[in-house]
């Protein structure tokens, strides 16, 4: 058994992970808990007539959403608390199980839910295969481009493996039917490509086959082309396709500068569909007005931020893709949540991060996020010279530039060793 | 990124910051549009939301009560249950309609088809059945049928069913008053009516806030009736029970306090559950005691020999030529039942002539007669607070023909209510002074604050109280040895009343109906001190048409039963009675010596001036608490709003201040009671305590 698992995860000598040295980003750290602390209290505002209404019990979601806050609050802190040089040897199992599960599920094997069935129960729990994919292709993306590194500017090293891989996973969640899903991979792919130098040639390449294709995606699909029409004309279509748009819009307009003030919204009178769940933001707009999107919008743009630092700061580039990608993947689903409530982007399933009712999502985002803050620690690493740089100009091979690396970080001491190391590393790799 | 050299390092830290920039145009966009939004469209969309959850709702605060003058309820509203479901979330979740259905139907008692076909509906909210008994609410709640919904709504209830639900009237599933009370004091009782903003939710469903209720909805006020539920009840039992025995159409009977104009009681019969109005005819439901109208016949005689007395046009011992039983007026003759030669205005009454009664009327003129009956309040409604009252009719005496001036005067050629009748009486009862008859003594908010008092209130007065007295005298007559209302004396006191048996006009064939009469008697007791006059009317009794015989009885058991609940003690028989016989004659001589001198003045003869009763705000006339039970007294004195202090035990003796005072309202009132009945005599007659539960003295003889 422990062979078999050695055999396909690769071990990793702990020695080779460069020293903690600090903390994680406290910013990030107040963000994710003031948000999913407020979350816990929106979806109560929001939830409470509609719990009633269909369970005789306003806490129905409240308790749940709670419960779920300390579940994910604890799996973040959990997270971080894993060096994420560790999940290099679970890339490619948790890539592999995220492909089960979507298959599973695209096989009709899940739970249908609105009209899309993107679920799976496992025992008491529902998850959700197309969140857990993203993180899993984030993690295997970081991996690939990291250990690539020069040959990323290659097509058919650099470029095409990662579309290649990135495009099933679309596929499978455009068979759900999951578009969001779909888009939200093709962004991350392409975000990560761009950060780790791919050529912008084949970037725009594949942007110029994609675009067509999901055109044709969306014009072919009804319920598709109803949610563009909805998202052009809501008061349109207010009785019908831009019902819930128009209401989410007019939740907004309601709260005005200041907001209705917090539990008063009406909106949620059963007026407002989703409103615990991918609308909570109409509800934090009604109640909490103008001020409670723009701290809320502030509180994502910190993450941001302070993941894009970490990115920045990041020990090594393999951290820095982590960092980049589920910053983007928090980001880009938080905006675009607001976004879609706002009637700036066609309806896409798309939860608001932290803050959302549902577990499945909720604690998705808390591992992401944890990672995000294992990342943000500062370690100790030095920092390749000068002398590297112009090795590297002058296009010295690869090995040459780690032995000269490692002999300016260890002094004339470890260049046996080093070397020595980096063998081993290159064979526990084992995939050049 | 400190393992790539750096010029990667830059690039990819460039990269990292364009991506920054990008994200940060998205957020920038987001909080533009979430300002176009909330600031900029921010009216026009929040108008548009407006629109689909403010309405104008009239609120509907909780009803007040309703109480009779001891504080029973009489019509509380409260909150039940009703069951609704949601058909849709039943089909999600499964659930099998037929099934539901039975299961409902067997419960409810609603047809099971019809539920079924609700519940196979594609809608989100159907009624199952509204407002359900307690009991239901919770073997519904028990089945637990998932998407089967329980919901509070207000009902109207009126726990004692039949009684007093003509003056209650009823409110409709909504809560709004639609007859009697409940309709007359509906502002009142549904309290702040403006109709305001309310929210509703998406099912149309009202949804407050709780602010919104504290703010808006005031509880409607509540509402305290001179009525007493027990006398209301044994008037109510003792009138269907005549009306079964005599097999009469319908009946009403009226009982007042004469001193303050309050009614006690005002029974109807045919009646209906104010629960369940829509079972009745509406026939059923009219307070016929207010508003139907009927020759009265000879109950009115009393008012035109009191008014010849006043005058002075007639005396008391004055022998009036009856005819020998008939009398030719215009091309018509008067009869009397029985022949009689001459009778004075005391055995007229007794006797009941028309033919003495039509000369007496006669004296006054047309003009003195109209006059004296408006004044005992006839031809014109009380101001009862009670929808459709009727005037009853007196015409004008300028239109009166020939007939009329005589057959007015004993009650033919004109109607009236059986409450006017009551209340005329009680003129007589009560000095001569006539009340404004009331049927709420206050309304007070929820929680017992008083928002108006309602305090006795005379209209004038009618007749000097010495004539007062003389026919109230007179009256006694009518109950005693050979009178026509023998069957309504009440053993251990003095009944007044006088019976009255009218053939009733024939709408079809013109003139009077010979097989159709309405029997009634009118009259007060105790005959010396009033505490109840009561009027009887019995419609088309078949079995016997007397008004003694139907009518009587009834006031007989009535109040017999009331002078015991209301604890005023029997006066005796025997040598008692001899006793007041004696006071009788004494007055009689007295009022004899009175008219002498008022023949010998005739100039000075003008009626006594309008007396009213004017009680300052504040101020209370302390009631005669002589010979009461402590009970009784404290009672009494309650209800007047004083404060008591007893002293000793058994019966009172005496009170400080005394009967008849104004006191301010609330005051302390002195009472002494002493346990020796040999004591318990105060001035006038001797009183006697009752004896036993039953309330009848023993008869000392």
């Amino acid at each position: 058994m422990r062979a078999l698992l050695a055999r396909f995860v690769p071990a990793l000598a702990p020695t080779d992970r460069p020293k903690v040295t600090g903390p994680a980003d406290p910013v990030m750290t107040a963000c994710v808990v003031a948000l999913v602390a407020f979350g816990v209290v929106m979806v109560f505002s929001a939830s409470a007539v509609f719990a009633d209404s269909r369970y005789d019990d306003p806490f129905h979601f409240f308790i749940r959403q709670s419960v779920f806050a300390l579940a994910g609050l604890g799996v973040c802190f959990t997270v971080a608390r894993f060096d994420y040089h560790g999940y290099r040897r679970w890339t490619y199992p948790a890539l592999a199980v995220a492909v089960v599960l979507l298959l599973m599920v695209v096989l009709g094997l899940g739970r249908a839910a609105g009209g899309a069935a993107r679920w799976i129960a496992v025992g008491p729990i529902n998850i959700q295969p197309a969140e857990a994919a993203k993180l899993a292709l984030i993690l295997w993306l970081a991996y690939s481009l990291s250990k690539k590194a020069d040959q990323i500017r290659s097509f058919e090293i650099g470029f095409l493996p990662h579309a290649l891989v990135a495009g099933m996973l679309m596929l499978l969640c455009l068979k759900q039917p999951d578009f969001g899903s779909a888009v939200m991979m093709g962004v991350l792919t392409f975000t990560l490509l761009f950060t780790a130098g791919a050529r912008l040639g084949y970037l725009l390449g594949a942007l110029a086959i994609a675009a067509p294709i999901a055109f044709a995606v969306v014009r072919f699909s009804g319920y598709r082309m109803d949610r563009i029409r909805a998202w052009l004309e809501p008061f349109e279509h207010r009785y019908g396709i831009g019902y819930q748009i128009a209401e989410s819009l007019m939740s907004f307009g309601a709260g005005g500068a200041t907001g209705v003030g917090i539990g008063d919204s009406r909106q949620k009178l059963l007026f407002l569909p989703e409103a615990h769940t991918d609308f909570i933001s109409a509800i934090v707009g009604e109640e909490l007005g103008f001020v409670g999107i723009a701290l809320l919008l502030l509180a994502y743009v910190l993450l941001v931020f302070r993941g894009l630092r970490a990115a920045h700061q990041a020990a090594d580039d393999y951290g820095a893709y982590l960092a980049i990608g589920i910053t983007v993947f928090l980001g880009m689903q938080a905006f675009t949540n607001l976004a879609v409530a706002m009637g700036m982007l066609p309806t896409k399933g798309l939860v608001l991060p932290f803050m959302s009712y549902g577990g499945s999502s909720l604690l998705v985002n808390c591992a992401a996020v944890g990672i995000l803050l294992n990342v943000s620690r500062p370690r100790e690493v030095e920092e390749l010279t000068e002398e590297a740089e112009a090795a590297d100009a002058k296009n010295v091979p690869r090995k040459t530039r780690e032995k000269r690396a490692k002999k300016t970080k260890d002094g004339s001491r470890g260049a046996t060793r080093g070397r020595r190391k980096k063998r081993m590393n290159m064979r526990l790799e084992g995939a050049e | 990124m400190k393992n790539l050299t750096p010029k990667k390092r830059r690039w990819a830290r460039a990269r990292i910051a364009f991506l920054g920039t990008l994200l940060l145009c998205f957020a920038g966009a987001v909080g533009h549009r979430a300002y176009v939004l909330q600031i900029e469209r921010a009216p026009a969309l929040r108008e548009m939301a407006e629109e689909q959850y403010l309405r104008q709702v009239r609120l509907a605060p909780k009803r007040g009560t309703i109480y009779d003058r001891h504080g029973a309820e009489l019509a509380v509203s409260v909150d039940v249950d009703s069951v609704w479901a949601n058909p849709r979330r039943m089909k999600e979740e499964g659930v099998d309609p037929a099934a539901a259905a039975m299961q409902l139907s067997a419960l409810l008692g609603v047809d099971r088809a019809r539920i079924q076909r609700r519940l196979e509906s594609d809608r989100l909210f159907v009624w199952i059945k509204r407002r359900l008994t307690p009991r239901m609410a919770e073997r519904v709640r028990a089945l637990g049928i998932e998407g089967v919904h329980l919901d509070r709504e207000s009902r109207r209830y009126y726990p004692n069913r039949r009684l007093a639900s003509h003056l209650l009237g009823f409110a409709n599933i909504d809560g709004q008053g639609i007859e009697g009370l409940e309709l007359a004091f509906e502002e009142t009782l549904r309290g702040s009516s403006r109709a305001v903003p309310a929210i509703r939710d998406r099912r149309g469903r009202v949804v407050y806030s709780e602010q919104l209720l504290d703010d808006r909805a005031a509880q409607g006020d509540d509402l305290v009736l001179t009525i007493d539920k027990t006398l209301q009840h044994i008037a109510e039992r003792e009138l269907e029970l005549a009306i079964r025995t005599y097999e009469a159409q319908a009946g009403s009977v009226v009982m007042m306090d004469p001193r303050t104009g309050e009614l006690l009681a005002v029974a109807n019969y045919p009646t209906f559950d104010a629960n369940d109005p829509g079972d009745s005819p509406a026939s059923h439901r009219r307070n016929r005691a207010f508003t139907d109208r009927f020759e009265p016949g000879s109950t009115v005689k009393p008012f035109t020999v009191a008014s010849a007395l006043a005058q002075g046009t007639v005396g008391s011992q004055q022998l009036i030529d009856c005819e020998d039983g008939a009398m030719e007026v215009a091309e018509y003759t008067i009869h009397d039942t029985t022949p009689y030669d001459e009778l004075t205005p005391a055995q007229i009454l007794a006797f009941s002539s028309n033919i003495g009664t039509a000369k007496i009327g006669d004296t006054l003129g047309r003009r003195g007669l109209y006059r004296a009956f408006r004044r005992f309040g006839f031809g014109e409604v009380t101001g009862i607070p009670s929808p459709g009252e009727a005037a009853g009719s007196l015409r004008h005496h300028s239109r009166w023909y020939e007939m009329d001036a005589a057959t007015i005067s004993f009650g033919q050629g004109m109607s009236a209510t059986a409450l006017q009748l009551a209340t005329a009486m009680g003129a007589l009862a009560n000095g001569g002074r006539l009340m404004h008859p009331r049927l709420v003594r206050r309304v007070q908010t929820h929680d017992g604050e008083v928002v108006e008092e309602y305090l006795p209130e005379a209209r004038r007065q009618v007749v000097p109280p010495r004539v007062a007295r003389l026919v109230a005298d007179m009256l006694t007559a009518v109950t005693g040895p050979g009178g026509t209302g023998q069957p309504a004396a009440i053993d251990g006191f003095l009944v007044a009343g006088k019976t009255g048996t009218a053939q009733k006009a024939d709408y079809v064939a013109g003139g009077y109906a010979e097989d159709r009469w309405l029997a009634s008697f009118v009259g007060f007791v105790p005959a010396q001190s009033p505490r109840i006059v009561m009027a009887v009317v019995v419609d088309e009794p078949v079995v016997a048409h007397y008004g003694g015989t139907v009518a009587g009885p009834v006031f007989r058991r009535v109040g017999e039963a009331a002078l015991r609940h209301l604890g005023v003690p029997a006066q005796g028989g025997g040598e008692a009675l001899d006793r007041f016989a004696r006071e009788q004659r004494r007055r009689r001589r007295a009022n004899e010596r009175a008219e002498r001198l008022a023949e010998r003045d005739a100039s000075n003869d003008e009626p006594e001036p309008a007396v009213t009763l004017t009680v300052p705000p504040g101020s209370v006339q302390v009631p005669d608490l002589g010979g009461r039970t402590a009970r009784s007294a404290l009672v009494a004195a309650h209800e007047a709003g004083l404060a008591v202090q007893l002293e000793g035990t058994g019966l009172v003796v005496s009170q400080d201040p005394p009967a008849g005072e104004v006191a301010q309202r609330g005051s302390r009132l002195r009472v002494i009671l002493r346990e020796d009945r040999a004591d318990v005599a105060l001035e006038g007659a001797p009183r006697l305590a009752a004896t036993d539960d039953s309330g009848r003295m023993e008869d000392g003889s």
